[in-house]
């Protein structure tokens, strides 16, 4: 028995051992509302995931499918362990979700598909999370039968070789496959804010005049960095600087960008390791400043609106920090990702930049 | 120019920065509702910036004696629990304002500070006016506001007024209210509060019937026997609520607003848009299409109104209605009352509707029950016994919001037995996050203009005519119907289970 992972079991004993972990127990209500697999190329993922699935298991009921691919191991073999993770739902009703983990050892292609789809809750979405680069198991006809496919750009090597693959897969699916990006989740509190605040009237009257965007990432979150800023740029109607190179000086990098009227706009983005993943956003026009931070760990933003007549701050919540409540911040808004469909292409051109 | 940072962000309409004004502001529904729900926005980051709270109260109170009692309550009702770091700015953005209700002075006063708030943002502001007083002051808080000329918006801006229950206590009054209102606000600025409306599981009702394609074939008399309403309140008359209920009761305390709302999202037709009047249209007609029940006869036949004796509820000993603390012990009020309702359209013609609400009885539980028509008498049904009870879907709206559906199985076995099973769909189960405070989402819809979830003159005067034929068989006919009696902690009297009886029904075992 693993502390974490729960009992091992034969894989073909798996839907067995399964309904004998509920014959043993009345008193638990087993609870899915969609399959959630992980898959991770990393060793020793299986425990992290699991430990991730149990907090996610809070306010996301699923049947979680955990899998590993164990590199270091030539000869193929299947390893699989079972167990359940219960909460206590209103203080009275344990209500659980099971979790299948398995680790491939060997050439993966064609046992790892079957495997993994053999133990879904059928009807059930199919919510599939690919931890790191996609690789070639990806490509292995996957994303045509995912609903919703969850990755963090962030944590890519080379985001240009993975969006072009990811590209080939979201056009190879047969369902109306979502894309959910945590770098781009990363950025939801910030821009739910900045619209927040662009509903003011002397904010939306400043946005033809704004002069300079900044933003102050940390170092690992470049990728959200740029995708809040290739949304803000899309928004608001703002085109590449033509003629001009974006340009790279020490930790900051400098997009020259062109209001809809033809004016000028600077954006900075400023790697700094001591910042939260996004820490600062500012928008400056004449005598106003929009301005969103979070200091690193700081569970709220700070919003304020400066202008030269007054100014106005309010907190606000600040996107969860840790991958579980990234990924449960996903499942609870749903949704077609179409916004993020449509800012790809700016956040592609910058990234290439 | 429209806000380009709004578009495809959040598919619900968008609340406007504004200055609460809450008149009533020391009473309960303040403290225990209303900041707490502005305060769990703020937590959700929905609140929109720059909303300022003012408290419009007859006592003497110093801003911060106002703030220190709110925060008291929130730390004990916030649904998000209490966060100093939010409540401190949140706050600051809260303050009183003491005046009588009738002192047009107040009034000024209060002009002068909002346009102050005005000068201080550097532009003009909207208005929302929360009127959460005692019914007696909703007629002069609205004609001062009017005389202060606080109903006018200022150009792009907007000025709305949200009026709590009881809206009227009969027809007449709710006519006279609604045409204070009206020349006060625009109907389109007027919204009046069913908080049930709020809830989740109510607002699921349309989703369930309309996004489901399996339901609303079977909607309607060919498939559905009759719908059960029920309201069951284990309290009695405790915090000095009897002074209030003896003067309103059952009928016209829940029945009138909450209960004739939700036979309404139950019964009504598919409306053409989701829009506000797309969906009250066709809630109005539901209650335009109630069976009058309008001579003492027809109401002996079809209502059963009681009142509880002394009895037990979870073992603790609970006095009778008429021994509660501020009831006339002569009280001809209610505390239960059960109606049988006839819809007379083409969709519900046979299907009665039953509702029924009650104080002490055995436990809290507010749900909503379609029981659907046997199967037909062959096959299964030809076996001894028969099929035991026909097909039951349940939508619960309090406590444990959720929906289940009764059906037949085989028992496991060589011989065939049958015996109901239910599946089941919590809410809590499946989404562990809590669903918000009703006065939460009523709030952001009434910043956001939003009426949908709000009741509408017309649906207001409907709801009262029909409970209006019933109160003056009551307590204007000289052959006034019975009131009939229950033990305390029981599922309400005899009368009301005879009610069922008569059509080969019977009320549901919660």
């Amino acid at each position: 028995m693993d502390p974490e992972l729960g009992e091992e079991v034969p894989v073909a004993s798996i839907d067995k051992e399964l309904r004998k972990l509920w014959e043993a127990d009345e008193v638990h209500t087993n609870a899915s509302l969609i399959n959630l697999v992980t898959c991770s190329e990393q060793t020793g993922s299986l425990r992290q995931n699991s430990a991730i699935i149990r907090e996610l298991t809070r306010e996301h009921a699923c049947r979680a499918i955990l899998v590993e691919f164990d590199r270091t191991v030539e000869i193929p073999s299947i390893r699989a362990w079972i167990t359940a993770h219960c909460h206590l739902a209103e203080g009275k009703k344990s209500v659980c979700c099971e979790q299948i983990a398995f680790v491939f050892t060997g050439r993966v292609t064609g046992r790892f598909r079957n495997t993994v789809f053999g133990h879904l809750n059928s009807d059930l979405p199919l919510v599939f999370w690919w931890q790191g680069e996609l690789s070639d198991v990806f490509r292995e006809r996957l994303s045509s039968v995912i609903d919703r496919l969850v990755i963090d750009s962030s944590s890519w090597a080379d985001p240009v070789a993975n969006f072009v693959r990811l590209n080939e897969a979201v056009a190879s699916s047969t369902l109306d496959l979502v894309v959910q990006d945590l770098a781009w989740t990363r950025t939801w509190q910030y821009r739910l804010s900045l619209a927040g605040m662009f509903d003011d009237p002397v904010a939306l009257s400043a946005l033809p005049s704004i002069e300079t965007v900044r933003i102050v990432h940390h170092p690992k979150h470049r990728s959200s960095a740029l995708q809040l800023l290739a949304w803000i740029s899309i928004q608001a109607g703002w085109r590449q600087g033509l003629g001009l190179a974006a340009s790279h000086e020490g930790p900051v990098e400098t997009f020259p960008l062109e209001s809809k009227s033809g004016h000028a706009i600077t954006a900075s983005l400023e790697a700094d390791e001591s910042s939260a993943p996004l820490g600062l956003l500012e928008l400056n026009a004449p005598g106003v400043t929009v301005r969103i931070s979070r200091t690193a760990g700081a569970a709220h933003l700070l919003r304020e609106l400066i202008t030269s007549a007054n100014s106005q701050t309010s907190l606000a919540p600040a996107d969860p920090d840790d991958d579980a409540g990234l990924v449960g911040a996903q499942l609870a808004r749903g949704g077609k990702n179409t916004l993020y469909r449509k800012v790809l292409p700016r956040f592609l051109e910058l990234l290439g930049d | 120019m429209t806000n380009p940072f709004r578009e495809d962000l959040v598919s619900r309409s968008r609340p406007e920065s504004c200055t609460v004004v809450i008149f009533g502001a020391t009473g309960d529904l303040t403290h225990r509702k209303l900041v707490p729900a502005l305060y769990n926005l703020a937590v959700d980051g929905e609140l929109p910036t720059g909303v300022k709270i003012i408290g419009f109260a007859r006592r003497e109170k110093s801003d911060a004696e106002f703030r220190e009692g709110l925060l008291e309550l929130n730390r004990k009702v916030s649904r998000s629990g209490h966060d100093d770091a939010i409540w401190g700015p949140f706050s600051e953005n809260i303050s009183y304002h003491q005046s009588e209700f009738t002192d047009p002075d107040g009034y000024k006063r209060l002009a002068e500070r909002l346009d102050a708030i005005d000068q201080e943002r550097g532009r003009k502001g909207n208005r929302l006016f929360y009127i959460a007083s005692a019914p007696e002051f909703f007629d002069p808080i609205l004609i001062s506001l009017k005389e202060a000329g606080l109903n006018e918006a200022a150009p792009g801006c907007w000025s709305r007024v949200i009026v709590e229950k009881p809206f009227g206590t009969d027809l007449a009054t709710a006519k006279h209210l609604n045409e204070v209102v009206n020349a006060t606000f625009h109907e389109s600025d007027t919204y009046r509060i069913d908080h049930y409306l709020g809830k989740e599981t109510a607002q699921n009702l349309m989703v369930l019937r309309f996004a489901n394609a399996i339901f609303e074939p079977l909607w309607n008399s060919r498939y559905i026997s009759h719908i059960q309403i029920t309201c069951a309140e284990n309290l009695g008359m405790e915090g000095g609520r009897g002074g209030y209920y003896d003067h309103a009761g059952a009928l016209r305390d829940m029945v009138q607003n909450h209960l004739l709302q939700l036979l309404s999202l139950v019964a009504m037709e598919p409306p053409t848009d989701l829009s506000a009047d797309g969906v009250r249209d066709e809630k109005v007609k539901v209650i335009r299409s109630l069976r009058q029940w309008d001579t003492p006869e027809k109401v002996a036949a079809n209502v059963v109104r009681a009142q509880y004796t002394a009895g037990h509820i979870d073992g603790a000993a609970v006095p009778g209605y008429r021994e509660e603390d501020r009831v006339n012990p002569e009280s001809t009020t209610e505390a239960y009352v059960a109606v049988r309702l006839l819809i007379d359209t083409w969709r519900w013609s046979g299907v009665p509707f039953y509702i029924r609400m009650g104080k002490r009885l055995p436990k809290k539980s507010t749900e909503i029950s379609v029981h659907f028509k046997p199967a037909p008498c062959v096959l299964f049904n030809a076996l001894p016994g028969g099929v035991p009870g026909g097909n039951v879907l349940v939508i619960r709206i309090q406590p444990d919001e959720g929906i289940s559906l009764r059906m037949v199985s085989k028992l496991p076995g060589t011989s065939l037995r049958l015996e109901p099973v239910k599946m089941d769909f919590h809410y809590a189960t499946s989404f562990g996050k809590g669903s918000p405070e009703a006065y939460e989402r009523l709030l952001l819809d009434a910043m956001a203009g939003d009426a949908t979830l709000f009741a509408r003159r017309d649906e207001v005067e409907e709801a009262w005519k029909f409970i209006d034929h019933i109160e003056h068989a009551w307590h204007q006919s000289d052959n006034p119907p019975p009131m009939a009696n229950f033990t305390a902690g029981s599922w309400g009297p005899k009368e009301a289970d005879d009610l069922l009886d008569q059509d080969g029904h019977a009320w549901r075992r919660l």
